[in-house]
């Protein structure tokens, strides 16, 4: 019936989100700049910029698995995220409790908690066919009612030394050590999406799962896949969270929940799926640290935050994210 | 019915970069049948479309009994008197056949409610229309997903004539109806016009325009081309305005190459939701058409063969048996399918030219990926089908039909397959493009690939394939080659009759 | 062969037109075992206050999952209904402390009825005039709305009037407590509704929306007006909320919003629009509201309440899946 593949499509930017939300974080950092407790000194906004990019670094660790589902598309997102943070946090501290020796087999116990949680959400959604929202949302209820139970709101720990160390001081001429580890990570990230199998079958499903199947791709298979490194991936963030955090906390990882999908939206993913990068999420993220430092700064309460997040979310909706199809 | 008179007016109409509509016109009027004719990509459904308030236009006029109109939407045009049947679009699966012929000018009682009882009865009476030509299947109260695509088509049908139209526009109706579903919709056609109907048929089939039809219009590049009237002109005066010069539809010579004996492919009792039992066997480097009705089961034995359907029975693959149980599977036997329907089922619309091509194949590149090679190896296969692309990395969405479909036959070409399954391959592809196809598909021939070729379009069926096989109801009707492969024992064993009846001009009983 | 034509179309009618036969089932089976538990079940009154007692309680999610069915009818999703809630409950509860002007209290229920009509209307707008995919939009609205909730009321407070929540606590005609009429009285408007030519309308629009549309329906109107219900209802829940609890605060509707999409699940309403029922809801709910009693009831140690319910969650939500799969492998 068709006699044109394409479709109606509405006037697309030029400039790529990446870029945009990369100009938009510059922008928003000479602003913080001009602002009561701007910069003093050059010295004191190098300081300044080192300490919002590792800021955003943890958001961006967090959004790591959040940009694979959203990206597998099937209205792909992961609610436990912040779940599996917080369990990964309160493991890691509990579980090293100060000895350095425990930190890599402690490091491959939660990582794969983290990946039998995210295994248990592709199994719901591939299988049972329950949608990614829902299924999420619901085995983050599990994973805080097994905290509660395993931890009867207490908890207790301590921080090895190495992690401090590399994470939460600087490494290098001054620079954090956790950027380094970031751009390793942003590397790592970026080759898995753009220069393996995985990655581009990724993005097939993301577009279209039949003619994915229809050109041998295992969607099922894909799906599990996906949201088990999800889950490993919100862990392997917990962990590095523990030695920036020095400690621990029952709350921890929700309030990362709903910046790490904006973060992504912003940087340029398309929401509905077949699309996007990691690099982008960097970006968004930058951008959203930011925006919730400014909010800080002029010390609005934690609720206008949740207002800016949620109304962000709806303008980039609005540009970008408009469906395709018949005027309906 | 009142008298109408309908003209479209250098009506012009883009999608995004491509303009589908560059000058249709067309003018209709009552009590006669004006037939919209014009290749794929000449926007004559485009045109229908906006008669009908489906899409916008973007210029021109519509006059409506010497008034201007504009049809905001669909119910709009109903409003007026306008009223299109399209395939099957417009049926929603989950309700009954009631509940959708009758859908927004439902009957109501005197409470507002929905009268429930008065919309069976009046299906009743519309499915006496058709009486004769369909199965026990279909009754008011069946759920519209439990049909056939051919009573579902019917159904698209009465929900149409239910609004007592004063114009109706038959988008590609026929394309599920069997002979004497047509044969019933033609009579129905020609009480209509002494009703004073004004009736647009828009088609592809020749046979059907001429046996209807009063006038024809021709679109070519979205342009009106001419007009004709029926009784005074030719297929041939069609097809040339359609092509936009001569063109002989005399069968093409193609050089009749030498088959193996080694036996490529076997089925033994192949039965799956729709197949009923499929036997045969093809020889490598053959090249097997399929033929039939539409929806007989051939969409269905490809996409078995690919692994995509739970089956019974046996497959054997150059004597080895196999039960291929996802494409995965099929694909590592070196089984291909180019599947029928190109947007949603063989492109990845918003990714690059590149990413289609390697779709399938992207573990012969390493760990990390060795794009540079990918991206040679993906000229290499672009330049050996002609493809015309801005470049690699451009979006496969912005390629034409033919180019696209070129896109989708290439990414199986870099894998080298021993057995190609094409379903209804050259839908919506230029002429021009078609013939580079034939080429192609004799050349893999000659290297040894078995091809089997499901066609809608039984003429390209006996122009290109030596033998071919007619499916009807899940089986194998018929495998006609030599001197039985003639169009007549096509058409007559597509419906069940033997080899010999089409002499005696039998219509074929329905079977239960 | 017409025999077995009849019967299956009459089968699949039936399942078509009864999708909340497994939700039937399954609160027969809860519902006399949690009767069971009560000590004295059949002695005069115990019905009646355990009837009082539970429905009260439950109203607010019943109510969300009838407007969320609707929503889920027509095809889409509104997971800003329970951030409603919270916001509607705050505006209530630091509105309305006094009974001495009774006028000013209606003309505050009022307008968070006219909130919620509005949050829906724009939740409509979003998502079928823009065209954004529900789930991640009324998504976003929902953190909009609870921020504006917490701005509204960091901490839990209120002091509802005595006399009002005394009226929805404890009204009751019959035996039979005020919230189970309300119950039935929609259910009543819903089954006139629905055979009205715009209960035809909402299911071809969630059956197939671009058929709908080939036909004439008004495809934008339909979806936009099941997200202002929904939004109504919201505002409706908040107000039973407020008059339940005398108090508000701003995350009393954040769990709901999950409780009330798992009771439409449960009920047989299908994710993808188009067929479901109210009255499957509204079992869905109530079952998981007894299941909640049951764990209640028994000597488990309340640490592990929050997962065994969510457990509950999980595999009420996995049940329609589990189903398809067994009958798929047959």
């Amino acid at each position: 019936m068709s006699e044109n593949i394409q479709s109606s499509e509405k006037k697309k930017f030029t400039i790529s989100p990446q870029v945009t939300a990369l100009l938009l974080a510059l922008l928003l950092f000479l602003a913080s700049g001009f602002l009561p407790n701007g910069f003093n000194s050059v010295d004191n906004a190098i300081n300044q910029a080192f300490n919002i990019l590792r800021l955003s670094a943890f958001l961006a660790l967090i959004a790591a698995g959040q940009t694979l589902v959203i990206i597998s598309g099937g209205e792909g997102i992961d609610l436990s995220a912040g779940a599996i943070v917080t369990i990964a946090v309160l493991f890691t501290y509990k579980f090293i409790n100060g000895d350095n020796a425990m930190v890599l087999p402690v490091l491959f116990f939660v990582v794969a908690c983290g990946a039998a949680i995210g295994l248990f959400n592709g199994l719901g959604i591939a299988y049972l066919k329950i949608p990614p929202f829902v299924m999420t949302l619901g085995m983050a209820g599990v994973v805080t009612g097994a905290l509660l139970v395993v931890t009867r709101g207490l908890y207790d720990g301590k921080v090895a030394p190495i992690m401090t160390n590399v994470i939460a001081r600087d490494l290098v001429w001054g620079i954090p050590g956790m950027l380094f580890l970031w751009i390793i990570f942003g590397v790592f990230m970026t080759i898995l999406l753009e220069r393996t199998r995985y990655g581009k079958q990724l993005f097939a499903i993301g577009v279209n799962r039949l003619t994915a199947r229809l050109s041998g791709v295992r969607v099922d298979r894909m799906i599990v896949a996906t949201y088990s490194i999800a889950g490993a991936l919100a862990a392997f963030s917990g962990f590095i969270l523990v030695g920036w955090l020095q400690n621990a906390g029952l709350l921890v990882g929700n309030q990362y929940l709903f910046p790490s999908i904006a973060a992504v939206a912003v940087g340029g993913t398309l929401l509905s799926g077949g699309k996007g990068s990691y690099f982008g999420t960097m970006a968004g993220a930058i951008v959203i640290q930011l925006i919730t430092s400014l909010l800080t700064t002029m010390q609005l309460p934690e609720a206008i935050q949740q207002i800016v997040y949620g109304s962000i979310l709806i303008v980039l909706l609005i540009v970008y994210g408009r469906e395709k199809g018949i005027r309906l | 019915m009142k008298s109408i008179t309908l003209n479209a007016q250098s009506i012009t109409k883009h999608f995004g970069g491509v303009v589908a509509l560059r000058d249709g016109s067309l003018d209709a009027n009552s009590g006669e049948v004006l037939a919209l004719v014009g290749a794929n990509g000449s926007g004559k459904s485009t045109l229908a479309k906006i008669i009908t308030g489906v899409i916008d236009r973007d210029s021109g006029e519509i006059v409506y009994n010497a008034e201007p109109v504009v049809f905001k939407n669909p119910l709009a045009a109903h409003i007026a008197g306008v009223t299109a049947v399209y395939q099957e679009l417009s049926l929603v699966p989950s309700m009954t056949v009631a509940e959708n012929i009758w859908l927004t000018h439902e009957p109501l009682t005197r409470f507002g409610q929905v009268d429930t009882r008065k919309t069976v009865s009046d299906t009743r009476k519309l499915l006496k229309l058709f009486e004769g030509t369909y199965q026990s299947t279909l009754r008011p109260n069946a759920v519209v997903d439990s049909l056939p695509p051919d009573e579902k088509q019917i159904v698209e049908i009465l929900k149409a004539i239910s609004r007592n139209p004063d114009v109706l526009i038959l988008d590609e109706a026929t394309a599920s109806l069997d002979s004497r579903q047509v044969e019933c919709l033609f009579n129905l056609i020609k009480e209509w016009k002494e009703q004073n109907m004004a009736l647009i048929f828009v088609s592809h089939r020749m046979d059907e325009i001429f046996r209807i039809a009063d006038r024809a219009v021709v679109l070519r590049n979205g342009n009106s081309v001419g007009e004709v009237k029926i009784a005074e002109s030719s297929e041939a005066e069609i097809v040339s305005l359609m092509i936009g010069h001569e063109s002989g539809l005399g069968r093409t010579e193609r050089a009749r190459l030498e088959i193996a004996d080694e036996i490529a492919l076997e089925l033994i009792d192949l039965k799956t939701d729709v197949l009923a039992g499929v036997n045969f066997s093809v020889k490598k480097g053959e090249m097997v058409g399929i033929g039939g009705i539409r929806g007989q089961g051939q969409t269905n034995l490809l996409h078995t063969l690919f692994g995509n359907k739970r089956f019974e029975g046996q497959i054997k693959l150059f004597g080895e048996t196999m039960r291929p149980n996802h494409p995965h599977a099929a694909m590592k036997k070196d089984i291909a399918l180019v599947p029928g329907d190109r947007a949603t089922q063989g492109l990845l619309l918003i990714r690059s030219i590149l990413e289609n091509l390697h779709l399938p194949n992207w573990q012969a590149y390493g760990i990390p990926l060795n794009i540079r090679k990918a991206t040679s190896d993906a000229n290499g296969i672009s330049k050996t089908l002609n493809m015309i692309m801005e470049s690699l990395d451009a979006p496969v969405s912005s390629l034409s039909g033919g180019n696209a479909q070129k896109v989708i036959i290439g990414k199986w070409l870099l894998r080298d397959p021993k057995l190609l399954l094409l379903d209804d391959p050259t839908k919506g592809v230029d002429v021009g493009t078609k013939a580079e196809f034939y080429n192609l598909l004799d050349r893999l021939c000659g290297s040894g690939t078995t091809i089997l070729f499901y066609s809608s379009d039984d003429q390209e069926l006996i122009d290109l394939c030596p033998r071919v096989l007619v499916m009807q109801d899940g089986f194998i009707k018929a495998d006609l080659s030599g001197d039985n492969l003639t169009k007549a024992n096509l058409v007559s064993t597509s419906m069940g009759a033997g080899l010999d009846a089409v002499n005696n001009n039998t219509v074929v009983e329905h079977e239960q | 062969m017409s025999n077995k034509v009849d019967l299956q179309e009459g089968w699949r009618n039936f399942n078509r037109k009864n999708t909340y036969v497994l939700s039937l089932i399954i609160f027969i089976i809860t519902t006399v075992a949690y009767l069971l538990l009560q000590p004295n079940v059949f002695d005069e009154g115990v019905i009646s206050r355990l009837l009082t007692s539970n429905f009260r309680t439950w109203l607010p999610v019943i109510l969300l999952a009838i407007g969320q069915t609707i929503v889920m009818l027509g095809g889409g999703l509104d997971l800003s209904s329970g951030a409603l809630v919270s916001l509607g409950n705050v505006i209530l509860a630091i509105s309305i402390t006094s009974n001495e002007e009774p006028w000013f209290n209606l003309l505050i229920v009022l307008g968070v009825v006219a909130l919620g009509l509005i949050a829906g209307f724009f939740n409509g707008i979003l998502t079928a005039y823009l065209g954004l995919q529900p789930m991640i939009t009324t998504f976003a609205t929902s953190f909009v709305y609870s921020g504006l909730a917490l701005l509204i009321l960091p901490n839990p407070w209120g002091n509802i009037p005595r006399e009002y929540t005394k009226v929805y606590r404890n009204t009751s005609w019959f035996g039979i407590p005020l919230a189970l009429f309300i119950i039935a009285l929609i259910l009543i408007i819903w089954a006139i509704i629905k055979n009205r030519r715009y209960g035809h309308f909402l299911l071809a629009v969630g059956g197939k929306a671009d058929a709908a549309y080939y036909t004439g329906v008004r495809v934008r109107r339909i979806r936009i007006s099941t997200y202002v219900i929904s939004g109504l209802f919201a505002s409706l829940a908040a107000i039973c909320y407020t008059l339940l609890t005398g108090s508000g605060s701003a995350v009393s509707g954040a769990e709901m919003t999950l409780s009330a999409i798992t009771a439409a699940i449960l009920g047989g309403t299908s994710m993808a629009g188009g067929s479901g029922s109210l009255i499957g809801s509204v079992l869905g709910a109530i079952i998981l509201g007894t299941i909640k009693n049951l764990i209640s009831l028994s000597k488990m140690d309340s640490w592990y309440r929050v997962l065994v319910n969510a457990t509950v969650i999980i595999l009420a939500l996995a049940s329609p899946g589990i189903i398809n799969l067994i009958r798929r492998k047959k």
